[in-house]
C-alpha cells in the first residue's frame, strides 16, 4: 500500500497556478524526494497533504485513507520553516508538540540527543541560531518515532557538519524501515539520500520514479554532419546508446558512464555513409541532467 | 477539551508578557475603582448636595454596577492580550504547526475561545471581589445580593470585548492592525456611529446594537443613565444581542479558519 497517493492535485493562488494536475504515489519504505527549483510547487504539495493549504482541485490519501488529524499525528512533519513559540525554551516547545501528537514527555530527551541539542534545551527558541532551530524542528518530527516523516528542505541553514549529520540520520531512518518524503532543491542531496524522486517544474510533474533510473549519470557525445537527417536516422540503430537528442545542427548521443567509444561511433557512421565533421565526448554532470529534465 | 486546554496552558504558562499583562490588568481594576471611590468621597464631603446626583455608587447594592462600569474601561487590556496570543501564533506560524502536528482546525479556534471564556470568568471573579471589598469599606453599606445580576453582565461584557478583539486578530492577522482598529473603533468610531444613528438620524435604539455598545448599555454609568441611555431597550434584549455577537465571532472564526489556507 502506498503511504501517500496524490491524484490530479492543482492549486492556484489567484492567477498563479502553483500546482497543475500533479499525481504521484509514495511507496512504503522509500526515501521519496520532491525535487525542483525554487517556486516549483514543492512546499505547496507538502502543505496540501498536511492540511495547511486547501487544494483547488484533486485529492490525496495518506495511509490509503483521506487525510485526518489522526493520520497527521502519525507523521513527523517539518514544513518550510521551524515553527515554534519564540518565548519558550526548546524543551517546552517539544512538550507542546508531544502533547498535540498525544505522546508522553518520555521521548523528548532522546530526540534532543539525536539532534545534538541537549545542551541548549533550556534556552529560549528565540536565542537559537538558524541551524539550531532547524535541528529542533527535526527533533520535533522524531517525537514518538513516527513511521512516516515529511521534511521540507531539511538541511536548510545547517553547517556542513550539520548537513552530513542530518543526511546520515535520514539514511538511518530509512534503514529502520521508515518512509521519508523530502522536498529539496538540492539535486546532490536528493541523489545522495533518496531512493525515489518526483521532479517538479513550475507546478508540473516532469517525471517520477527510482532515483538511479531518473538521475543516472551519463556520458554525452556530440556529433554533427552535413547530412543532418541521415545522421539522425542511422544513429537510431547505434548500439549501447541510451537515447539520441536532436539539438539544432548538433546531435547529442547519451551513453551509460564509460560506454561511449568515439572511434567506434566514427567508424559506424562512416560505414553507414555519413562523414562526421564534429565528434566530441562530454561528461554529463548531474546538474546538466537536471537542467535537461527541467528545461524540456 | 481538557487536553486541548492543557496544551493552551502550556503555551502561556511560561510566557512572561502574559503574566505581566494580567498583573497590570488586575492592579488597574483595583486602581480605577479606587479612583472612582476616592473622587466620590471627596465630592460628597466637599459638596454634600452632590449626593443627590451621585447617590451611593460604592455602597451595596449599587457597587456591583459601579465596579462593572468602571472596570469596563479597562477591557481593552485583555482584548490586546488575546490579540497578542492569536497574532503570536500567526507570526510564529505555530497555528500551522499545531494543525500539522495533529489538531483539527476547529480545535485550534475552539480552544482559544474556551480559553477566553475561562479568562473572562477569572476576571469576573476578581471584579466580584473588588466590588465586595469596596462595598464593605463604604460606611453605612451592608452586604446585599441585590444587583448581583450585574456580575453576570460583567462576565458577558468581558467575553464580548475579548472575542471581538479575537475576531479582529483573525481578520487582520497582524497585531498592529488589529490593535489599532480595536482602539479606534471602540473609543471613537462606535460612539460616533451610535451618536449619528440615534441622535442625528433618529433611528434609536438601533445605534445601541453595535458590537461593543450593546454591552456598554448593559452596564451603564451608575448615575444619570436616564440621560445617556434614555431610550435603550430592556437589558435582557441587550444580553441576547451580546450573546448573538459572541456566537457570531466564533462562527466567523471557525468558517475563516477552516476554509482558507493557513
Amino acid at each position: 500500500m502506498p503511504i501517500l497517493t496524490v491524484e490530479n492535485l492543482s492549486k492556484s493562488y489567484g492567477r498563479i497556478q502553483a500546482l497543475k494536475n500533479v499525481s504521484f504515489s509514495v511507496p512504503e519504505g522509500t526515501v521519496f524526494g520532491i525535487l525542483g527549483p525554487n517556486g516549483s510547487g514543492k512546499t505547496t504539495t507538502l502543505g496540501t497533504i498536511t492540511d495547511i493549504l486547501k487544494p483547488t482541485s484533486g485529492t490525496y490519501k495518506l495511509f490509503g485513507e483521506p487525510s485526518s488529524a489522526e493520520s497527521r499525528r502519525k507523521i513527523g512533519t517539518l514544513l518550510e520553516t521551524p515553527n515554534f513559540y519564540h518565548y519558550l525554551s526548546g524543551i517546552k516547545n517539544l512538550e507542546i508538540a508531544a502533547e498535540i501528537k498525544q505522546h508522553g514527555k518520555e521521548d523528548i530527551d532522546r530526540v534532543l540527543e539525536t539532534v545534538d541539542l541537549t545542551r541548549r534545551k533550556d534556552s529560549k527558541f528565540s536565542t537559537y541560531s538558524l541551524g539550531m532551530k532547524q535541528r529542533l524542528a527535526i527533533a520535533s518530527c522524531l517525537l514518538g518515532s513516527p513511521s512516516v516523516l515529511i521534511f521540507d528542505e531539511p538541511t536548510n541553514g545547517l553547517d556542513p557538519v550539520g548537513i552530513a549529520e542530518i543526511r546520515e540520520l535520514m539514511k538511518k531512518l530509512y534503514r529502520e524501515g521508515k518512509t521519508i518524503i523530502m522536498a529539496s532543491h538540492l539535486l546532490d542531496e536528493v541523489e545522495k539520500v533518496c531512493t525515489d524522486v518526483a521532479i517538479l517544474k513550475r507546478g508540473e510533474l516532469i517525471v517520477s520514479g527510482k532515483v538511479n533510473e531518473i538521475l543516472s549519470k551519463e556520458d554525452m557525445v556530440e556529433v554533427a554532419a552535413k547530412d543532418h537527417q541521415k545522421l539522425l536516422e542511422i544513429l537510431n540503430n547505434l548500439a549501447e546508446k541510451i537515447r539520441v537528442v536532436d539539438d539544432n545542427n548538433m546531435i547529442k548521443i547519451f551513453f551509460p558512464v564509460g560506454k561511449a567509444d568515439l572511434s567506434e561511433i566514427n567508424s559506424y557512421c562512416f560505414n553507414n555513409g555519413v562523414a562526421l565533421n564534429h565528434l566530441t565526448l562530454k561528461k554529463q554532470s548531474l546538474e546538466a541532467r537536471f537542467f535537461e529534465l527541467t528545461n524540456n | 477539551m481538557l487536553h486541548l486546554l492543557k496544551i493552551e496552558w502550556l503555551k502561556v504558562k511560561n510566557y512572561k508578557a502574559f503574566w505581566i499583562f494580567i498583573i497590570l490588568y488586575l492592579f488597574a481594576i483595583l486602581g480605577i475603582n479606587y479612583i472612582g471611590f476616592y473622587i466620590n468621597e471627596v465630592a460628597v464631603e466637599s459638596m454634600p448636595a452632590s449626593k443627590v446626583i451621585l447617590g451611593t455608587p460604592y455602597a451595596f447594592p449599587k457597587v456591583w454596577q459601579t465596579v462593572g462600569f468602571m472596570s469596563s474601561w479597562l477591557l481593552y487590556f485583555p482584548g490586546i492580550l488575546f490579540i497578542m496570543l492569536l497574532t503570536n501564533e500567526f507570526n510564529f506560524k505555530t497555528h500551522r504547526q499545531n494543525i500539522i502536528d495533529g489538531w483539527t482546525r476547529q480545535q485550534f479556534i475552539t480552544v482559544k475561545f474556551v480559553f477566553a471564556l475561562l479568562f473572562s470568568l477569572a476576571a469576573t471573579v476578581f471584579n466580584f471581589l473588588v466590588a465586595l471589598l469596596f462595598g464593605l469599606i463604604t460606611t453605612g453599606s451592608h452586604f446585599s445580593f441585590a444587583g448581583m445580576e450585574n456580575v453576570i453582565y460583567i462576565f458577558i461584557q468581558t467575553v464580548a470585548y475579548i472575542t471581538f478583539a479575537m475576531f479582529l486578530a483573525i481578520l487582520f492577522r497582524k497585531s498592529g492592525a488589529a490593535i489599532a482598529v480595536f482602539f479606534l473603533y471602540g473609543l471613537i468610531f462606535e460612539w460616533l456611529i451610535t451618536l449619528l444613528v440615534n441622535m442625528k438620524f433618529n433611528l434609536s435604539p438601533i445605534g445601541y446594537f453595535l458590537p461593543l455598545q450593546v454591552t456598554d448599555v448593559m452596564l451603564p454609568i451608575p448615575f444619570g443613565n436616564k440621560v445617556i441611555y434614555k431610550d435603550a431597550p430592556d437589558v435582557w434584549i441587550m444580553v441576547i444581542a451580546s450573546l448573538v455577537y459572541i456566537a457570531g465571532y466564533y462562527f466567523f472564526a471557525i468558517k475563516k479558519f477552516t476554509k482558507e489556507d493557513l
